[in-house]
């Protein structure tokens, strides 16, 4: 057992316990980094993961033992979620070279561009370009939007930032931080040499990080109300929004056992611990219609953080990758250190923010079948903007037709009754008939009537019960011709 | 002369990509610094009955729980009206209002202090909407009104008459830094505050009315904002009182930095406004008559509600010349909290009813809107004068409307978008062009005043302190490179300071786009000033280099950090020499400045006079397309000129129209404001109120300055771009209209108010599919 978290911070490996800082070890790392003298480049803007002025890089060992950088939302890491990677901030990007101060490249080229007005916004921009930069070498501007959806700015309109990363990233990611990387490394590998879990305690609160998945579960046994986290993404508001202190924490987030996914002839399995970014990356050629709602899912910063089995556990009406998973009739897999048990997904959700998990159980993998060549399968998202938006409603399909006669059909929603759904009603209506405009159009009535949708402050229920009706002529559209899409 | 350095980065740019600038929230004061909290109503309108803080006092940590009570000067921070207590006491009229004041060593105890805070409430009758507030005729001051002509006759008169009533929701300005002060206590009663204010003289008026001291005591100081767009004009100064309150209470440094939730609670917001109108109009689409009432939701206090109110009513006609109108203008008293200025100022409100009257009437008679607002433009001769009586010089409309509608190919467009509509039934498109005819200057006309203090020390450096603050605009840029300019030296010779109510006393808030207009003229003359004091000294200086010349003042010339003699080249003293040779021999080297716009006045009972110094113009035209089944849209294109006079620095110019027009687009498209019943606001924190981000910008955005078009009797020529361009985001509400109209093979007139969410535009689609 150890009592310390230790990351890499300015080229040294520093070392935190409860006593050096004075901190709840669930102190989020943003607050950590505003005590700190000389840190206050990094700012809040919404404690809440939406507006990116937090944005600062973590950067880890890859498979391939090469740095990967991922920019986060610092007010949504507690702490100890930064054991074992690099911490870079905006203060870390310029650096000196014969006593000149020298400008990273997505720093001047912010400056060139004209990127920068009130200067709030522009350290988690320069943040979320610094990783981008890393990884992206003449990079479209769709990859562009996409890398700096989860940074909000209120001056410019935008278009300077995009031509700044435009701009910037042509260097195939060389920079100077490319020359210190397998010191770096070197520092990350002995730290990771150490897999005994941290545990911190302080007055009010007991922070667990085992770092091997037989750890975890017996902590898991041992501490049945200890709140699990992954990413945090969802409990760190708990703390940062309504001033909750969490008594006890079993933190997961490092466990490698529950990170990847295998496949076969018959099915994908997913470590439940898979981050929705690895997981969106995997879907694209796999599971297209789950990247294409995972593409949708939160920002950037925050896909880098939350995982796949957090999305799920959390239950959350909407949870957006849920209607996919049971349209797709994904499994899962519970584990407690006695046994291991499987459920379909549609079952494990049991209510509004309500599983079938027991208290002694972590999920630790996601089990989905592989599906037939012939079968069309689509989710789509609705939501009052485009990106970064929680979906008013999002729904997902699965339809295998037998000449034109729909042989088996699942429809799933999310944002329409107090958890995910299948629309069996309307499921059952489809079922043998043909596939046509007048089964459609028939269908879409009893779509309409088989929820009762809330009005809440996204939209009211009546949009949300039109647009339920109305993807499913979209699926039907899509499913006929292609090619009708939303440009 | 051209400026030498013409596009100059922000002087801040540097520092905010290193994160080395520091707002409010980072200035470090080590741990001798406490936090501060408000603790705020939770009921729209209520008696207090009781506020118990003894146990929150006992909290380890708290400093000082403060309530009206314990306020030793006047309980007040109206700006205009003083109808805004400091601290509620007896009665809240909004959820948000502040109640109790808690300083403490950590964010912690603050947290426990406030849920130790018992507060009961005797809850009363709310109006927490407009429709009600209109219903019951809750005004808050006698109604407004515009007219000229006979509006009555001449709408009877008229072929064509369309009536109609336009609902525009209100805005959260969503500045990424929310409000923030620290107040630190000096000597002897003595206050300092660090705020992020657009306002800092009124800043030291609201702490020294707050703490009962002479405003001479009361040092308020702005650095930057992160960002301001209004929101800190008044309500910036909220936030210091409270800070200065606690800081006297306590004899600390106190900092009160909102959470993002309480300031979307606790600050006012754009006015939701209700209009009606009737316009009347001949077969070629000429506007004849136009009556239009505009209804503002004030929320509960006064604040700048009647000014704003003036220049919704001042843009009625917006870019279009009108025989006969009437402008009814009416602010209504709602237990919200107190709306205030942001970004247009009224302006938005005014112009949204007559841009989507003209595109009805485009739509009633079946042409191109974009023909129907050609024609009825103010002329281009200077002939045409506003319902208020101010004629219309230096018009570019019709030179703007020309160059767009060639570089957009808008004709081009139009048609290959009917094609697209034709051929597919549920992706629809739609385009739209809309002008901008904006008035710069207070309408409030003493408020067009200016000073400036200017300071050049011996090394030949300049230190310019000027009345306005910097929020990102670029206003200290702009008024370093004026200063530059006018005093012929290199801009890395001049720094602009923070903006010190020490420096400069008395400043108007930097707002109404004026900044640097004014600012930069308050500079200049203090620079003129400095100038002739060493024209003087550089002749001293030339006739004992040249003995038996005759040098005269006139003929100095400073350029290029030299004053030389324009008749004589040869005779030259590099600036920094000359101002050596000046301190040498006892001449001052720092002098103020001062401005104030000359010409404009208004006669608010009349409604006439010519309030404005000059108007900005601007147009645009964005496409958008649809998709019909779940109302979500993607802005695909927006081509936009605006005219800047001669621009001072053309990338922040364009900064400036971007900004605003994306700013101006989210107001119109994602950004909802909900309220509960009972005025409780549900979009709080940006999860459910959305701003656009960098994915509903336009796929394609192209931004043009009207060239060579300076403007006479402005600061080098230029003319103000802070506000203007946020209205050219009609063209984006309008262009999204076009494309549901389309889903009618555009025989209908759907009825969409602002914002044009998904949800009301599917709502549009089935109302017209049904008609």
């Amino acid at each position: 057992m150890s009592q310390s978290v230790r990351f890499v911070f300015r080229g040294k490996i520093e070392t935190l316990d409860e006593d050096s800082c004075g901190l709840q070890p669930s102190t989020t790392l943003l607050n950590y980094l505003r005590s700190k003298k000389g840190r206050q480049g990094t700012k809040e803007g919404c404690a809440e993961g939406d507006c990116g002025a937090c944005t600062v890089v973590l950067a880890e060992v890859g498979d391939n033992g090469k740095l990967s950088y991922k920019a986060v939302d610092s007010c949504l890491v507690f702490l100890p979620m930064i054991h074992g990677k690099q911490l870079i901030t905006v203060e870390d990007l310029s650096y000196s070279e014969n006593g000149v101060t020298k400008l990273h490249p997505v720093q001047q080229c912010m400056i060139e561009s004209s990127a920068t007005q009130c200067g709030y916004c522009t350290p988690g921009f320069v943040m979320s370009l610094f990783a981008f930069y890393k990884t992206h070498n003449n990079p479209s501007r769709d990859e562009i939007v996409d890398a700096i959806t989860g940074n909000l700015c209120r001056c410019t309109g935008y278009q300077p930032i995009i031509e700044a990363a435009l701009n910037a990233c042509v260097h195939h990611g060389v920079d100077h931080f490319t020359s210190a990387e397998a010191k770096i490394v070197a520092m990350l590998n002995e730290i990771a040499s150490d897999p005994s879990t941290i545990v911190l305690e302080t007055k009010r609160q007991l922070y667990m990080k085992p770092l091997r998945l037989q750890e975890a579960l017996s902590l898991r046994k041992q501490f049945p109300k200890a709140i699990v986290v992954n990413g945090a993404t969802d409990v760190a508001l708990r703390q940062n929004k309504r001033n909750e202190i969490i008594e006890e924490i079993i933190d997961i987030s490092d466990l490698k056992e529950l990170k990847g996914f295998k496949f076969d002839d018959h099915q994908y399995i997913i470590g439940a611990g898979s981050t929705i970014e690895h997981l969106r990356g995997f879907s694209v050629n796999e599971i297209p219609a789950l990247a294409t709602m995972l593409s949708r899912f939160g920002s950037l910063q925050i896909r880098n953080l939350a995982s796949i089995g957090g999305n799920i556990c959390s239950a959350s009406p909407i949870g957006d990758s849920l209607p996919v998973l049971f349209v797709l009739q994904a499994r899962v897999v519970l584990q407690s250190i006695d046994m291991q048990r499987e459920l379909a997904i549609a079952d494990f959700i049991s209510g509004y923010r309500k599983t079938e998990l027991k208290p002694d159980e972590l999920l630790t993998q996601i089990i989905i079948p592989k599906s037939n060549d012939s079968s069309i399968v689509k989710s789509y998202k609705v939501s009052k903007r485009k990106s970064l938006d929680i979906s008013t409603v999002s729904a997902a399909f699965f339809l295998k037709l037998n000449e034109n006669t729909v042989e088996e059909v699942r429809i799933a929603f999310g944002g329409m009754a107090a958890h995910t759904r299948f629309a069996s009603a309307t499921m059952g209506f489809l079922l043998n008939k043909q596939w046509c405009r007048a089964t459609v159009d028939k269908a879409m009535l009893i779509l309409g009537a088989e929820f009762s949708p809330i009005d809440d402050a996204r939209s009211g229920a009546e949009y949300r019960r039109s647009v339920a009706a109305n993807l499913l002529l979209k699926f039907f559209l899509e499913s006929v011709q292609p090619s009708n899409n939303l440009s | 002369m051209r400026a030498p350095n013409k596009d100059i980065y922000h002087d801040s740019a540097a520092l905010h990509v290193t994160g080395k600038s520091v707002f409010v929230n980072d200035i470090d004061l080590g741990n001798s610094v406490l936090l501060g909290k408000v603790v705020y109503s939770k009921y729209s309108h209520a008696n207090i009955l009781s506020v118990d803080t003894s146990k929150a006092l006992e909290i380890n940590g708290v400093k000082a729980v403060l309530l009206a009570g314990d306020i030793p000067g006047v309980n007040q921070m109206g700006p205009v009206i003083h109808d805004e207590p400091c601290l509620a006491w007896q009665e809240v009229n909004c959820v948000g209002q502040a109640i109790a004041l808690i300083a403490a060593e950590n964010a912690d105890a603050l947290v426990r202090a406030e849920r130790e805070i018992t507060i009961e409430y005797a809850p009363l009758q709310a109006c927490v909407d407009l429709k009600t507030a209109i219903e019951k005729n809750m005004l808050i001051a006698p109604a407004r009104r515009i007219s000229r002509g006979e509006v009555n006759s001449a709408l009877k008169n008229s072929p064509h008459v369309l009536t109609g009533e336009l609902f525009t929701n209100g805005q959260e300005h969503w500045y990424l830094e929310t409000q923030s002060a620290l107040a630190v206590p000096g000597e002897d009663g003595e206050m300092f505050v660090h705020a992020s204010s657009q306002n800092p003289s009124e800043t030291q008026a609201v702490v020294a009315e707050v703490l009962g001291l002479p405003k001479n005591n009361v040092e308020v100081e702005v650095k930057r904002m992160g960002g301001g767009f209004g929101g800190k004009e008044t309500q910036g100064n909220h936030v210091a009182a409270w800070a200065a309150l606690l800081a006297n209470a306590t004899q600390m440094p106190v900092k009160l930095h909102l959470f993002r939730d309480d300031d979307q609670v606790i600050t006012g917001k754009r006015h939701p406004s209700q209009s009606k109108y009737e316009i009347g109009f001949d077969s070629h689409g000429k506007i004849l008559a136009y009556r239009v009432e505009i209804n503002l939701n004030a929320g509960c206090a006064t604040d700048l509600s009647m000014a704003i109110l003036e220049r919704a009513m001042l843009h009625a006609e917006n870019a279009y010349y009108i025989p006969h109108v009437e402008i009814i203008g009416k602010a209504y008293k709602t237990n919200l909290p107190s709306n205030t200025a942001f970004r247009g100022f009224g302006g938005p409100q005014g112009m949204a009813v007559i841009e989507n009257a003209i595109d009805r009437i485009a739509r009633y008679l079946e042409k191109d809107a974009a023909e129907i607002r050609l024609l009825n433009f103010y002329a281009g001769d200077n002939t045409q004068i506003t319902p208020y009586g101010q004629a219309i010089e230096n018009n570019k409309l019709h030179q703007l409307y020309d160059r767009l509608l060639q570089s957009s190919e808008y004709f081009e467009r139009r048609k290959h978008i009917q094609d697209i509509n034709s051929k597919n039934d549920f992706v629809k498109r739609g385009l739209a062009l809309t002008p901008v005819k904006f008035g710069i200057s207070f309408t409030t006309s003493f408020l067009n005043q200016a000073g400036a203090l200017v300071n050049i020390y011996n090394d030949g450096t300049l230190l310019v302190n000027h009345g306005g603050t910097e929020m990102g605009q670029g206003l200290h840029t702009k008024i370093q490179q004026i200063a530059a300019l006018e005093m012929g030296v290199a801009v890395n010779k001049v720094k602009v300071n923070a903006t010190n109510t020490s420096k400069v006393p008395n400043t108007s808030p930097t707002a109404a786009s004026s900044g640097s207009d004014i600012n930069g003229m308050a500079v200049k003359n203090a620079i003129d000033i400095l100038k002739a004091r060493l024209a003087d000294v550089a002749l001293s200086e030339f006739a004992t280099r040249y003995p038996g010349h005759q040098f005269s003042g006139e003929f100095v010339i400073f350029e290029n950090d030299t004053a030389y003699y324009s008749q004589m080249p040869e005779a030259k003293i590099s600036f920094q020499e000359l101002v050596k040779s000046a301190y040498l021999r006892q001449i001052s080297l720092s002098s103020t400045g001062f401005y104030r716009t000359p010409g404009i006045y208004f006669d608010r009972n009349k409604g006439e006079g010519k309030p404005f110094y000059y108007f900005s113009y601007g147009i645009a035209v964005s496409e958008v397309e649809l998709d019909v089944l779940t109302g979500q849209y993607q802005l695909l294109r927006t081509d936009i000129i605006n005219d800047s006079g001669s621009s001072i620095n053309e990338s922040i110019d364009i900064g400036q129209v971007r900004g605003a027009f994306i700013q101006g687009a989210g107001w119109v498209t994602t950004e909802e404001l909900k309220w509960d019943g009972k005025g409780r606001l549900l979009t709080h924190s940006p999860d459910t109120y959305k701003i656009p981000a960098v994915g509903d910008i336009p796929c394609d955005f192209r931004v043009e300055l009207l060239k060579d078009s300076p403007h006479e009797g402005t600061i080098r020529r230029s003319k103000a771009v802070g506000e203007p361009p946020f209205m050219l985001a009609f063209s984006v509400w309008l262009a999204i209209k076009d494309a549901v109209a389309a889903c009618r093979h555009n025989h209908a007139d759907p009825d969409i108010q602002i914002p044009a969410t998904p949800e009301v535009l599917l709502k549009a689609i089935k109302e017209i599919n049904i008609k």
